[in-house]
């Protein structure tokens, strides 16, 4: 597939990566000659330096025989003229656009099929948002991913030194359990894991495992995680994702106060916002969090545009009293630091649009496909068919790419965990976990064998 | 570093290039000669080597990424080790009984300079002059070029290694991967190749010459059959034929690409193309009307000879069809001067590059202007495109190393006991990679009399000169090898 790329910031790198290794053909467009240095330093792209919005360089990246364009530069109406010039000049089946902007999001108007054409519109905001909200609703876990329409999740958190799992393998887990718990893999300082029967969970894993969605409570009481649910929440910063974040926590009930440096800022969040306290002032002033009774935290949520001080207060926060923290985090490379200096979650909104674009990107055969956090590996959503290679054999029989594991299987409604003896009959929805480089080994066995037609 | 990927990779090419000497081995059993064992043994010894190399190689887990560093230190290896294979069958027939001419030879080949020291050319059987012909094909449009295009064992590294042999200092790739590109540039090539073999066959060549002759051309390399280069078949439209290929030949093969798909713009707009075609003729003229003045009596003849070796020398083929030594003063002179031009960016020609040479004009034309207007804003620009700083400044490292190169090995050459112009000229001719010179090598005679260290030198000016300097000078940095 022809793909063209416009902007090669963190979120154009790490989607052409992904792409350019499962065998696509990527032409990435920015202005920045340095940036696309870079890019050609580390993948096998072809780069053109230009405006994405301008006709003659979308012309000179041959936009008529690309299948898809993602438009991922920094600014919206780039991005919406890219898309724009692609479904006009050149007729492109998929468009995806990221936009930034507040006011504007999937569901306006302007976005309509008939105005702008564009198939996809990621507010990078809104999704790590999003991901924020449903870490709160399952609070204890780290991460939490949907999958079967809601019914299933995957749920990641990282194991405390306290925890009754530590140093027991995954059978005795199960028999602890008194069900079936599917520990789709771990991240042991750094490195991805796809565990086996007899893999022993350690302290400081960052585990994540498949449940029902009612279980998932359970499941995370079990790990030692405290599941009371969230009532009063902190946030700082005053930015659009904060302004966001605290409409959805007005709409869930839950008691909001915001800290933010900017009298403006604090003006304009007062205005828009009904419930929440709005706090002038620094959000590393020990005082002022004492003030409020930082203590009484269930969350404190780190969103101002500075990361590094996004960490520090956090952490200061939780020295403070507050139950958990989580950060807003752009580098992909600080991911990693995250569960070992005690942080509870991550909002990355890079992250997120990558997550989604690679959703959007992978459906067809899969129903949907999500990045785990370090990006080695996906969890993978689809249906079996009948034709298919893997079907009505038990699963310890199927020859699957190393790393690969079935993460849980949904048949007609309900629920099944996997064991070795569970077979995927056709129409089953089948949950799977495996590292990227697996990907295009696992879409061929998904595809309905030849000698079939 | 990562011994074991560098040395996986060797092995394929190796292996690869074991399996290139069949064609030369096919035309000894055509015509029946001897050097059929020394084929034969060539092939058992590199394809050995290399399969060893890879299989015991082999990384666990499929892992062949590369550092940064290990493009270069690969290409440089690559570029020694393939020489070094390619020299066993002249080793093994024993056209060059001591290693030393034989590796000369062999990297005079792959390298396209054309340097031989093999006088009696007309008595080798045609296995060997087939092979030496065809190491400057493979050499011209690059061997790691051509494992990118056919070997899938490089993916992302492929961008690494291809960067560090393709002779240009702007490095466009004309399609998103660097398989595809390597692939089209060496369609390009073969396409080109084949125009012009089939037009030196209405020239009356018989096959055979009209391969190896295409297979010097299009790479810029100047290995001939005879010791008489092109002068051996006396036709003015052979000399006519092989000057316009040398001349193509020179010109950057992505334009080539862009004209084949049917777009002829870009390649008259292109002020590269425009530079070198101007020096070409201006060039000529020159030559031409000294010529005429001091030692030929028809203009015709004249515009024959000048055309020739002008753009042999300026494309860095090193054809010949009249020996230049002989020339007047302002000739030889012209002729010296082109020796450090060489072809344009991209294309199989060696020496500085036009593309270079241009952009350095420009740079010293604005510095003037800054002069004249010290608060205007202008950079150097290139088409419509500004050539970054950094740019620049790599381009004029390459031109001091250059010249600190040539420079350095002049000095060692000196002292070798050679006449200061087969010194100075041969230094030239080598990391120009273009093959005759002046004096003791002129083109009526061979380097077999420069000593072996003298030999020495050279071959390492000509890979040195093959792979833009830095490739090669990087590895003597002690900075490179430090963890």
């Amino acid at each position: 597939m022809k793909v063209v790329v416009i902007g090669a910031g963190e979120v154009g790198r790490n989607i052409s990566d992904i792409l350019s290794k499962e065998g696509n053909d990527l032409i990435i467009i920015d202005k920045d000659e340095a940036r696309l240095k870079t890019v050609t330093e580390t993948l096998d792209v072809q780069t053109i330096t230009g405006s994405g919005s301008s006709p003659r360089i979308l012309k000179k990246a041959k936009l008529d025989q690309a299948e898809m364009v993602i438009a991922v530069t920094d600014s919206d109406e780039t991005n919406i003229v890219a898309c724009l010039i692609a479904s006009t000049q050149s007729k492109v089946p998929f468009k995806i656009a990221r936009i930034r902007m507040p006011d504007l999001d999937q569901n306006s108007v302007i976005f309509d099929k008939n105005h702008l054409k564009i198939d996809l519109c990621i507010n990078p905001e809104r999704e790590a948002v999003n991901k924020a909200i449903s870490i709160m609703d399952y609070s204890g876990a780290s991460e939490i991913i949907d999958f079967a329409e809601g019914r299933i999740k995957m749920v990641a958190f990282s194991i405390d030194r306290s925890c009754a799992a530590v140093g027991k393998n995954l059978i005795e887990l199960n028999n602890l359990y008194g069900g079936d718990i599917l520990i789709a893999s771990i991240i042991r300082s750094n490195e991805l894991i796809i565990p086996k029967g007899n893999s022993t969970i350690r302290a400081k894993d960052y585990i994540f495992a498949f449940a029902e969605t009612k279980n998932v409570r359970t499941l995370l009481k079990f790990f030692g995680k405290d599941t009371e649910p969230v009532q009063r929440v902190f946030i700082l910063g005053g930015g659009n994702t904060s302004l966001m974040l605290a409409e959805q926590l007005e709409v869930k009930g839950i008691s909001t106060k915001i800290i933010e440096k900017r009298q403006d800022r604090c003006e304009m969040l007062s205005e828009r916002l009904n419930k929440a306290v709005c706090l002038l002032g620094d959000g590393t002033s020990q005082d002022l969090l004492k003030e409020e009774n930082i203590q009484e935290a269930d969350y404190f949520i780190a969103v101002t545009g500075d990361e590094e001080a996004n960490i520090l207060s956090a952490l200061l926060a939780k020295q403070l009293g507050a139950k958990r923290a989580i950060c807003l985090i752009n580098k992909v490379d600080y991911s990693h630091l995250i569960p070992i200096i005690g942080i509870d979650g991550v909002m990355n909104p890079r992250q997120a649009t990558i997550g989604k674009i690679l959703h959007f990107i992978r459906k067809g055969k899969i129903i949907s496909a999500t990045p785990l956090s370090d990006e080695k590996a996906e969890a993978v959503e689809f249906i079996a068919l009948e034709t298919s290679e893997i079907t009505g054999k038990p699963l310890k029989n199927i020859k699957f790419p190393k790393g690969t594991i079935i993460g849980a299987i949904m048949r007609n409604n309900r629920v099944i965990i996997p064991g070795g003896d569970t077979m995927i009959l056709p129409d089953d929805r089948v949950i799977l976990v495996t590292l990227r480089s697996a990907i295009s080994q696992i879409e061929k066995i998904l595809t309905v064998k030849l000698d079939y037609f | 570093m990562r011994l074991r990927n560098i040395s996986y990779i060797l092995g394929g090419f190796l292996f690869l290039l074991g399996l290139t000497m069949i064609f030369p081995l096919f035309w000894s059993i055509y015509y029946k000669e001897d050097d059929c064992i020394a084929f034969v043994i060539s092939i058992a010894v590199t394809c050995l080597a290399g399969a060893l190399l890879y299989f015991f190689s082999r990384p666990k887990d499929e892992d062949v990424s590369l550092a940064h560093k290990d493009g270069f230190l690969i290409v440089a290896l690559v570029w020694v080790l393939a020489p070094a294979c390619g020299s066993l069958p002249y080793l093994f027939y024993g056209a060059l009984p001591h290693f030393t001419d034989a590796f000369f030879e062999s990297i005079s080949g792959f390298t396209t300079t054309g340097a031989t020291v093999i006088s009696g050319l007309d008595d080798l059987p045609h296995g060997i002059l087939f092979w030496r012909s065809m190491t400057q094909w493979l050499g011209g449009m690059g061997i790691i070029v051509l494992s990118i295009a056919i070997l899938p064992l490089l993916g992302v590294g492929g961008m690494q290694l291809y960067k560090a042999e393709l002779p240009s200092p702007v490095k466009d790739k004309i399609t998103p991967r660097v398989t595809e590109t390597a692939r089209t540039l060496w369609i390009v090539y073969i396409i080109i190749s084949t125009v012009e073999f089939i037009l030196l066959l209405f020239g009356g060549m018989d096959t055979f010459n009209a391969i190896c002759h295409t297979f010097s051309t299009m790479s810029t390399g100047g290995f001939s059959t005879s010791d008489a280069s092109i002068g051996q078949f006396h036709s003015s439209y052979i000399d006519g034929i092989i000057t316009v290929f040398m001349f193509i030949a020179g010109v950057n093969f992505t334009l080539h690409y862009i004209l084949l798909t049917g777009n002829i713009r870009p390649l008259l707009q292109n002020s590269e193309f425009r530079f070198y075609s101007a020096i070409v003729i201006a060039a000529i003229l020159i030559v031409m009307v000294d010529l005429r003045c001091h030692l030929l009596d028809t203009v015709g003849s004249s515009i024959r000879y000048s055309s020739f070796q002008v753009v042999s020398i300026l494309t860095t083929t090193g054809f010949t069809t009249a020996n230049f030594d002989n020339w007047p003063v302002l000739s030889k002179t012209i002729i010296l001067i082109l020796m450090f031009f060489g072809g344009s960016a991209g294309s199989t020609a060696g020496g500085i590059k036009c593309l270079r040479i241009l952009l350095i004009l420009k740079q010293g034309y604005l510095e003037l202007y800054r002069l004249i207007h010290p608060h205007a804003v202008k950079a150097v620009k290139l088409g419509k495109r500004i050539v970054y700083p950094e740019t620049m400044a790599s381009i004029w490292g390459f031109f001091i190393l250059y010249l600190a190169v040539t420079i350095i090995a002049f000095i060692l050459l000196s002292s070798l006991g050679l006449d200061i112009m087969t010194a100075f000229s041969a230094v030239v001719a080598t990391i120009g990679n273009i093959g005759p010179g002046f004096g003791m090598i002129n083109a009526a005679s061979t380097y077999a009399d420069i000593p072996a260290a003298g030999k020495w030198i050279l071959s390492f000016l000509m890979i040195v000169g093959r792979l833009e300097i830095y490739t090669v000078i990087i590895l003597l940095i002690p900075e490179f090898w430090r963890k």
